[in-house]
């Protein structure tokens, strides 16, 4: 329930936020390129002592604050986040949906949500971000609270991801597409 | 060159990616396969760019990079220095100053938001203190640089202070920074400009393709003493007519702004076609020039020369 609570006020923050993210462009047609794009899986690989497995995951960002976007627009983005926004630096919150390609505890699907910074390394992090975050976890009926770290790079389309989450530890690793 | 498995197998992928009749595809492809290719050193570069007393300088920097100094003012298009575009595309020559020194630069205007137009690590490499122009469409794209201003112009638009003006001139091409934002971006994000200063007016084209009713309108409003304009890619030639201009008609254009001399550009620093050689757009324009007698309108630099105009006279640097 817990999940679905945040996944409610994180909708509900998105909606508020709506007007704010217009940035000159015409919703309608982002929306079209944004959807299907979302559709490509990251690749995720989970290891605990119990399971391990592989597993595509499906990722989101309801609300993204960017503090490297000049001050002539609005930091805020909703889903559609140009990438220039995240990579130069940014503080993001983001759902995401994972399917294993084997059971852990008897489960195939995960959810989870993170807070996760960006800064950027090189060019204004269009060739090199490194990201920081915690996050919530939730697979077979058990949450765990996981810290991530990473790095992305080539515009912010390719991340890497390692996610630790403790008593036991498990270990998430990612390899993400983002395009928004 | 020796062509490493890997980089083969990196160029197979991303052709197919794209596309296998995708010119796309290909121009990927061959972007990958330069990776490793030696890049050609610019030897003797300017020290000291800006010259003091020069009514107008024009310096070419390489791609569309021009360092313009108009009297106590100085101007930088598109600026370019770092090493690849977007991580794949290798420069052929560095470019022809050191960014360093440049010690002072009033205004940088940006044409689009193409990769090899606006480039972030160029842009921190040169100061900041002076006025950054984007074109209307491009804010999304541009972070948070230290300019004490940061202006988007729409076209027509005018941005004016202590003399200076700079108008935001309609021009044919395309935006969209990543690929998939080419279609929500395609008709803002471009621009050219025409900068005026103490009777001196400068024409930048940024990337264009021709239209026979645009140039014309901007010569009936703009006096232009000098019209710096994209030669390349040429080829292939149904791909690129839209949206990039073949020396003919740049030629074309030079006559319909009426300018006095123009000056080509965005041609040899990168392969961005399939143009046969480096120098191929360079020796169509300078042939094309002589059969219409324009060679004393076309001001031909090389990467890193400068070029001083003086009252009445001009002289090579």
């Amino acid at each position: 329930m817990t999940f679905v609570r945040h996944a409610i006020i994180c909708l509900l923050l998105a909606w508020i936020t709506q007007g704010a993210i217009a940035q000159g462009w015409d919703t309608s047609r982002r929306l079209p390129i944004w959807l299907p794009l979302q559709l490509v899986p990251n690749l995720t690989w989970y290891s605990s002592e119990a399971a391990t497995a592989f597993g595509f995951e499906w990722e989101a960002t309801p609300l993204s604050y960017s503090f490297g976007i000049n001050k002539h627009v609005s930091p805020w983005s909703s889903f559609i986040v140009v990438p220039t926004y995240r990579f130069t630096g940014s503080v993001e919150l983001n759902v995401a949906g994972q399917l294993y390609t084997s059971p852990i505890a008897s489960s195939h699907t995960g959810i989870s949500t993170s807070l996760m910074g960006y800064v950027p390394l090189v060019e204004r992090g269009e060739h090199l971000t490194f990201n920081l975050g915690i996050g919530m976890h939730r697979v077979a009926g058990q949450t765990k609270i996981f810290k991530a770290a990473g790095f992305s790079t080539l515009f912010g389309f390719l991340h890497f991801n390692i996610k630790q989450l403790s008593s036991p530890t498990i270990w998430i690793t990612s390899l993400e597409f983002r395009f928004f | 060159m020796r062509k490493h498995p890997q980089i083969i197998l990196l160029s197979a992928l991303l052709f197919l990616l794209a596309g296998c009749s995708s010119v796309v595809g290909r121009f990927l492809a061959r972007s990958v396969e330069r990776i490793g290719a030696p890049i050609t050193s610019v030897p003797e570069k300017i020290q000291d760019p800006i010259r003091p007393g020069a009514e107008l300088a024009i310096t070419w920097v390489g791609h569309a990079t021009v360092l313009i100094q108009i009297y106590d003012k100085v101007f930088i298009t598109d600026p370019m220095f770092t090493r690849t575009v977007g991580m794949v595309m290798r420069r052929n020559i560095e470019s022809g100053l050191d960014p360093s020194s440049i010690a002072k630069l009033d205004y940088t205007l940006i044409s689009h938001t193409h990769l090899d137009h606006f480039s972030y690590g160029s842009i921190d490499m040169l100061p900041q203190d002076g006025v950054l122009l984007v074109p209307f469409g491009a804010l999304p794209y541009t972070p948070d640089f230290d300019h004490r201003a940061i202006r988007e112009m729409r076209p027509w638009d005018v941005f004016e202070e202590a003399g200076v003006r700079i108008t935001a001139v309609p021009v044919q091409h395309f935006s969209g920074r990543y690929g998939f934002d080419i279609p929500w971006a395609r008709d803002r994000g471009y621009t050219g400009y025409v900068i005026e200063y103490r009777g001196k007016t400068v024409f930048c084209g940024g990337d264009t393709g021709y239209h026979p009713e645009l140039f014309k309108e901007i010569g009936k409003k703009f006096n232009v003493d000098v019209a710096l304009l994209p030669i390349a890619p040429i080829e292939p030639r149904d791909f690129m007519s839209h949206n990039h201009i073949d020396p003919g008609e740049a030629l074309r254009i030079l006559e319909d702004l009426n300018a006095k001399v123009m000056m080509p550009m965005h041609h040899r620093t990168f392969e961005q076609g399939f143009d046969p050689a480096l120098t191929f757009a360079v020796e169509q324009l300078q042939r094309i020039a002589h059969e219409k007698d324009l060679t004393d309108r076309v001001l031909v630099l090389g990467i890193g020369e400068q070029r001083l105009f003086l009252t009445g006279t001009d002289a090579n640097d």
